[in-house]
């Protein structure tokens, strides 16, 4: 590791927990797509900027745009308050206005301007360490300048500790606004200043990660962290530190992954987000496929590196070059990333009890069968004439199969709720006070009703 | 150059009608997502195919464009995770991976990759004739599917519960919806690009929907605005050089929808602002009139004068209202002093009446 990754390491794991603080406020506000909306019209206050001060390495482009990104907002409130259409259709009008009239800007201009879509919209990192920031210069005189280090740590850096100390500052306030707006209201705190506040806060974070990583994986950045933590828990804190910590992970695994595909970083860094969100959300499916694509790639890229010390073969097109490999695979291969899948796939089922297949499975048919059990009893319960209540006549009112029936009575049978008398069911105390209790469940949907119940329920399973 | 205008027009049409269906689900922004979610698969087409046919790369875009709809679907239902996180997520994610294969293609050696950057910000000058057919085509089926399933398309979308215990497969419909509107996505990438994707889809809609209540003749409109944003601003687009296509048609769209905020009849913000205007004088003349009738009740003759003066401070009293109520022959003024007619008096009481009920109830 030489200084420059490390450099570009540190930026990046800066930038993940830059994003991450305010991304989880607004995932947790339902207003992720604010963000997406702002990375794409700051490229209006980048290009206005510009206009201005000539110069892209102007402090006044990052107030601009990040002024930019507050009109959004702004504007999205405003058609949004009119009435006239929803919020996200405010946010889908909004922004690709704000980003037409950017785009425009740069093609009609773009002969005599050094400032080109595709490098505004993708983002490099690769260059970050070698752009320093100087102080003390003195005109004229080379070499007389104090080398900070690299520019991009300062901005990212200052935007960071800006946004620590708002956040340890308002944390109260933030977490009170953000769950009930309410009361936030009511105990004085503007809901105005701490939207406009959270708002500004991410606008400039996204400003400032915009160089870094380009606009779209800023949201990537914001979004993905924060959703994946939680996923994982509902408290606030936790949720905050998980995704300070997911962004960080994804950040330098992401580097890695970019350094030894040789490809963008930020595009690598997002599909680390995407790996680890996936393995959160659906982790048996997901292990499953990385399981068969590393081995895939690892036995493709021991046969790459056998075709292209023959002649010729370098100078293929990729997709030849695909099917060359491939042809190269034998059974085995085929076998052994078969086997890895596999065992991958018996291994999690058996790993993670509560989202396994089989458990689900189970759970489902217990449920089942308990709402069978509550239909069954309501039934009794409803009936007093002796030919209602015959084990027969079961199959033919409820419309059950014949087996289906059986192991309901049996069921009931088990846990003292009925009893049968020359196959005629009636009633015992405890299955008449049961079935009381989830009658006023029914019809009341109270989850306090529910709450009592909870034990009885776990006596069927038995 | 007519190729060109006749495909932004046809593509706008398709994107007006089937845009009126994501405005109204509440799914304006996955016209957003689902065109970000397209590039993983253009990529990963150009990757195995290795040919830069428009095609392949349609189709490529259409499965991860799919697959990115049912993962939105799958993480609203099974999580408790919002839609808009959904949306984002889905966005963001799949758009860094395509931009992963994206780079890694271009790292390549001999990969022929020049053009694929167009599908990021859409270039109508590559439209062929073929690409115009192809639109032609689907916005014909679309059209058919779209007057077969009306009824069904109509109940989904207004009461969805209702549709299920009517009977109907709502998740077919629902399926059947979301895939036609991820291929005019799709379709609609090569020309306008992925970012400006979504207002194609919105902009017609939200305009239309300010004009009517009645969901065909919304569809007809938002047809009817996105042909006309495709065919101006590809006319504009062409009249000066250096002038990409694609914003300027989402430019047009979206000053159709500022025209329409402003001046629809109904809804619109200017005549909303009249109507205020007005309920707010007539309020101010009821007060005064009831205020009038305070004063006057306590007299023999109803017509007794009284100075304009006491009127002065009462809140709602203002020249207007007062020459309102004379208008209105309410009230008539002697020089300084005002006094009720019977007329005046007669509607006040009953005023006052109405009040009351209306407290009551």
């Amino acid at each position: 590791m030489n200084s420059a990754q490390i450099t570009i390491q540190i930026i990046v794991a800066l930038v993940a927990v830059a994003c991450a603080i305010p991304g989880t406020f607004l995932v947790l506000r339902k207003m992720s797509l604010i963000s997406d909306a702002i990375s794409h019209s700051i490229l209006l206050g980048i290009v206005i900027g510009f206009f201005i001060v000539g110069d892209t390495s102007s402090p006044l482009l990052i107030v601009l745009a990040a002024f930019a990104g507050i009109v959004t907002v702004f504007l999205v409130e405003f058609i949004q308050k009119t009435g006239l259409v929803k919020e996200d259709t405010a946010i889908g009008l909004v922004f690709p206005a704000l980003f037409s009239i950017g785009v425009i800007l740069i093609a009609k201009n773009a002969n005599d301007v050094h400032l080109d879509i595709d490098s505004v919209m993708v983002g490099d990192l690769s260059l970050a360490p070698f752009d320093p920031l100087l102080i003390n210069c003195t005109e004229g005189i080379a070499d007389s300048c104090i080398n900070l280090g690299p520019k991009a740590i300062w901005v990212i850096g200052t935007i960071l500790v800006i946004t620590l100390v708002l956040l340890f500052a308002f944390f109260k306030e933030l977490k009170v606004s953000t769950f009930d707006a309410g009361l936030a209201a009511a105990l004085g705190f503007s809901p105005v200043i701490m939207h406009y506040g959270l708002m500004t806060v991410s606008s400039i974070t996204i400003v400032g990660a915009f160089d870094a990583v380009g606009p779209i994986l800023v949201v990537a950045l914001m979004i993905a962290p924060a959703a994946t933590a939680y996923l994982f828990t509902k408290d606030l804190k936790k949720m905050l530190v998980l995704a300070c910590f997911f962004g960080v992970f994804s950040a330098i695994s992401g580097y890695w992954l970019a350094h030894l595909l040789d490809a963008s970083i930020s595009g690598s860094m997002t599909t680390v987000l995407a790996i680890l969100f996936l393995l959160v959300y659906e982790p048996i499916i997901t292990s499953i496929v990385i399981g068969l694509a590393t081995t895939t790639s690892v036995i493709f890229y021991q046969y790459y590196q056998q075709l292209l010390t023959e002649t010729g073969f370098a100078q293929f097109a990729l997709s030849e070059k695909i099917s060359r490999v491939f042809a190269e695979f034998v059974l085995l291969d085929y076998v052994t990333i078969m086997l890895v899948g596999g065992v991958c796939a018996v291994l999690l089922i058996y790993i993670l009890p509560k989202r396994g297949v089989i458990y689900g499975y189970y759970k489902v048919r217990q449920q089942k069968t308990e709402i069978m059990l509550l239909v069954f009893l309501l039934h009794i319960r409803n009936h007093t004439e002796e030919s209602e209540r015959h084990v027969k006549h079961l199959n033919e009112h409820i419309n059950w199969q014949r087996l289906r029936s059986d192991s309901v009575v049996e069921l009931a049978l088990k846990n003292n709720m009925i009893t049968v008398d020359n196959d005629i069911i009636s009633l015992t105390e405890k299955g008449e006070e049961f079935t009381e209790k989830a009658i006023d469940y029914i019809i009341t949907n109270k989850d306090t009703e529910i709450e009592e119940m909870k034990d009885d329920f776990f006596l069927f399973r038995g | 150059m007519r190729t060109i205008t006749l495909g932004t027009a046809i593509l706008g049409a398709i994107c007006g009608m089937l845009g009126s269906f994501a405005v109204l689900r509440k799914q304006s922004l996955l016209g957003d997502a689902i065109s970000h979610a397209a590039l993983p698969g253009i990529a990963i087409a150009f990757l195995i195919m290795g040919a830069k046919d428009t095609n392949i790369l349609l189709i490529g875009a259409l499965i991860s464009g799919l697959i990115g709809t049912f993962w939105i679907k799958g993480i609203t239902t099974k999580t408790h995770l919002k839609s808009d996180t959904a949306l984002g997520l889905t966005l963001s994610l799949f758009f860094g991976f395509g931009m992963l294969l994206l780079t890694f293609i271009q790292k390549q050696p001999n990969a022929n990759q020049a053009g694929l950057d167009t599908y990021l910000f859409g270039q109508a000058a590559t439209l062929l004739e073929k690409d115009v057919w192809l639109m032609a085509i689907v916005a014909g089926i679309c059209l058919i599917i779209l007057l077969v399933f009306w009824k069904e398309f109509k109940i989904l979308l207004f009461d969805a519960d209702y549709t299920k215990t009517l009977g109907f497969n709502t998740r077919f419909i629902d399926i059947l919806i979301t895939t036609f509107i991820v291929i005019t996505i799709v379709l609609g990438l090569q020309t306008v690009g992925v970012i400006l994707m979504s207002a194609m889809l919105l902009a017609p809609a939200a305009a239309a929907r300010q004009w009517t209540n009645s969901l065909g003749i919304m569809v007809i409109l938002a047809a009817i605005f996105g042909a006309f944003s495709g065919v101006v601003g590809t006319g504009i687009s062409a009249s000066q050089s250096n002038l990409p296509t694609g914003p300027v048609i989402v430019l047009v769209a979206a000053s159709i929808v500022l025209i329409s905020f402003i001046f629809s009849p109904s809804r619109g913000l200017l005549f909303r602002q009249i109507r205020f205007m007005k309920n707010r004088n007539s309020i101010k003349m009821q007060k005064t009139l009831a205020f009038m009738y305070g004063i006057a009740k306590n007299h023999e003759n109803i017509a007794h004068p009284h100075a304009i003066k006491i009127l002065n401070g009462f809140q709602g009293f203002s020249k207007r209202s007062l020459q309102e109520l004379v208008d209105l022959n309410y009230v008539e003024i002697n020089g300084q002093q005002w006094s009720m007619t019977q007329k005046g008096y007669n509607t006040a009481e009953n005023l006052y009446d109405q009040q009351v009920k209306d407290t009551h109830e």
